[in-house]
């Protein structure tokens, strides 16, 4: 059941400090990572009634009383459920031995999976008001999952992170109060419908422009990225695996381009300034990654650059050029996951996160170095790896919508980020060996076992790239590309 | 249009002060003050329902809130968890529930129906039969909030428990 991927969560969350009353450790490892799984189960078999239907919209009603509670599912949002649930496993598998050292564990993971619903809820919800309110709760959470750790560094993150979301929420909410104004609806299919029947150009303008402020600045897209370099290196591990895997791209990317393709039409203006956007975010966030001696900040500043791919790629307005951005969007979740994972292995056997400090740590710990090589190589765009593929096919995406330029660019940032993955590879795991390294050892069970499952996938999508391209990347690039007409399809 | 003028300078002025006084009490006060301008307002251009609710919540709840938790601080001082805390908050909270809700139901028999529109009903159709979702997800940032509390205001020499 469709609901299920809200309520779930949302049921958990609520009963787990009680349960952490009882058990500390155990329930709360079982019960989240177990519900997390039911996801990721739900989003599999979701895909056949996806593939036969076109759609699916589920009303619900209440005691058998109708109330609207109204889910609208397409192969687009079901390609952003399965990535939610995936990654999310991944991480909550790595929190069962990462959390030890922090304690609060039922806290942890009911915050975690408060946010994870939140998500959900944002990716299910045909209404832009809803989606505001949505983006709240996984906001919320978020915040507070920052701060988690409660030193001053966390809890100035926060902050810094808190006030720019608010900011960005107050711009979307903005763009929805005058949409709402003009169609006097918030429900996606009226709400196109009402906007096709307006003559109103310069109001609708406006109104994109708070939209890529508020989700701009919730993606990180330059210029508005300014909270993420601090507010990611601060959080925990899986909590930055959280944000900068899933939550940019859900409340930013997710949000920005439903409503701009789905709702709103998108127009070649739109295109061009999008494409601009991400084309800066891919280079300055690649030069700002360069100098970086923290592991965990060189990767937020990785994080905005390759935000940029995505955007590049769904904003070029092709079928081509959405598949790529949306498997681009998948591989980032999927490497990013990884690498801030890997990031939180390397913290927890060294202590230390500074790459000045380590060196040869692949003699003693060649499972972190080898799926850390993994998951830099295929955000590098390093072939046969998943990363390779989808930046490939933006690549290629461009050069069919003649933009040259923009093609060229996208290939040299590539090299730029190959550089500095190499750079992390060989200041962390190659190199002469720091003799205070000497006596330390591969990281917990769960740790390894969750960074051994995203290496693995990066490796697999990359080998079996047609089968998943061809049956999962396109569906869901189809349903964003056909514009307004898909809303228009689920006959809400 | 005096008086509206007059109020959104009200509300401007009062919510600047919230942010600028530096006494934390004060800021409190701003910000209630501000709220019940907001209120007003709402009631002047035909929402009531949403006077109500910030009246009851912003300038009620919350700035009872912020003043007890300012009132249970000193000075170059770090908050300290009083017993007073644990009893004080539940019992302030029943309090504030049990009072809101009659004052609350009196209040919106009398308010008038929103005006017609596509989005019209009594409050509680609106709420519970159109914007159905919208309680769900206040529910989820609710939940947030309460969990936020928890894991922030958790006593940090109990991290390494077990």
């Amino acid at each position: 059941m469709v609901f299920s991927f809200i309520v779930i969560p949302l049921l958990v969350a609520a009963i787990m400090p009680l349960l952490g009353k009882i058990s500390k450790k155990l329930i709360p490892d079982v019960l989240t990572n177990a519900a997390l799984a039911f996801l990721l189960l739900n989003s599999i078999l979701l895909i056949k009634p996806i593939f036969n239907q076109g759609s699916i919209i589920q009303n619900i009603s209440w005691m058998g009383e109708k109330v609207n509670l109204q889910i609208a599912l397409d192969s687009f949002n079901l390609f952003m459920l399965f990535t939610i649930s995936l990654v999310s496993l991944a991480i909550s598998l790595f929190s069962i031995d990462y959390l030890e050292h922090y304690g609060h564990k039922a806290n942890f993971y009911a915050l975690l999976l408060v946010m994870i619903a939140g998500m959900n809820g944002l990716v299910l919800v045909p209404d832009l008001f809803s989606i505001y309110l949505f983006l709240e709760v996984a906001a919320v959470a978020s915040y507070a999952l920052v701060a988690f750790g409660l030193g001053y560094d966390e809890l100035e993150a926060s902050f810094k992170y808190l006030m720019l979301s608010a900011v960005a929420s107050a711009f979307a909410l903005l763009s929805i109060t005058i949409i709402f104004g003009m169609t006097s609806s918030l429900n996606f299919q009226d709400v196109a419908r009402g906007l096709q029947d307006l003559s109103a150009r310069y109001v609708i303008g406006v109104c994109l422009a708070f939209f890529i402020m508020g989700f701009g600045l919730k993606a990180a897209l330059v210029p508005f990225h300014a909270w993420l370099p601090d507010a990611h290196p601060s959080a925990p591990a899986p909590i930055s695996a959280m944000l900068s895997g899933l939550l940019i791209k859900v409340s930013g990317v997710y949000a920005l381009f439903r409503i701009i393709y789905s709702v709103i039409g998108m127009t070649p203006v739109m295109s061009q300034v999008l494409m601009a956007l991400g084309t800066i975010s891919m280079v300055v966030a690649a030069f700002l990654a360069l100098g970086q001696k923290d592991i965990k900040r060189m990767l937020a500043y990785s994080s905005i650059s390759q935000v940029g791919y995505i955007v590049l790629g769904l904003a070029i307005g092709t079928p081509l050029g959405i598949a790529g951005g949306l498997f681009h969007l998948f591989n980032h979740a999927v490497a990013k996951g990884l690498l801030f994972l890997n990031s939180g292995s390397i913290q927890h056997i060294t202590g230390t996160r500074n790459l000045e400090e380590l060196g040869g740590l692949g003699k003693r710990v060649p499972l972190t170095a080898g799926t850390n090589l993994v998951g830099s190589l295929s955000i590098a765009g390093v072939p046969p790896l998943a990363g390779f593929w989808s930046k490939l096919v933006i690549i290629m995406a461009l050069i069919q919508a003649k933009q040259m330029g923009y093609a060229l660019i996208a290939i040299l940032a590539s090299i730029l980020t190959l550089w500095y993955y190499l750079l992390i590879q060989r200041r962390a795991f190659f190199g002469q060996m720091n003799e205070k390294w000497s006596h330390i050892k591969e990281a917990p069970f769960w740790m390894s076992a969750a960074n051994v499952i995203l290496a693995l996938i990066c490796i697999l999508v990359g080998i079996f790239f047609t089968p998943v391209f061809k049956t999962w990347i396109s569906p869901a690039a189809e349903a964003l590309a056909r514009g307004v007409q898909q809303v228009m399809m689920w006959g809400i | 249009m005096i008086i509206q003028i007059i109020l959104l300078v009200g509300l401007v002025i009062f919510a600047g002060l919230a942010i600028l006084a530096k006494d934390l009490l004060k800021a409190a006060l701003s910000l209630a003050v501000a709220s019940l301008f907001l209120g007003i307002i709402f009631f002047r251009l035909s929402a009531p329902y949403a006077g109500v609710f910030e009246i009851s919540v912003v300038a009620g709840l919350i700035t009872v809130l912020f003043a007890l938790t300012i009132s249970l601080t000193r000075k170059n001082d770090q908050v300290q968890e009083a017993r007073l805390v644990k009893i004080a908050f539940p019992l302030f909270f029943i309090l504030f529930l049990i009072i809101d809700g009659l004052v609350m139901k009196s209040l919106l028999l009398k308010v008038p129906a929103l005006p017609a529109g596509p989005e019209a009903g009594t409050f509680g159709q609106v709420l519970w039969k159109q914007r159905t979702f919208d309680l769900i997800a206040q529910i989820g940032v609710i939940l947030a909030g309460v969990l936020a509390v928890l894991a922030l205001f958790r006593k940090k020499e109990e991290d390494k428990d077990e």
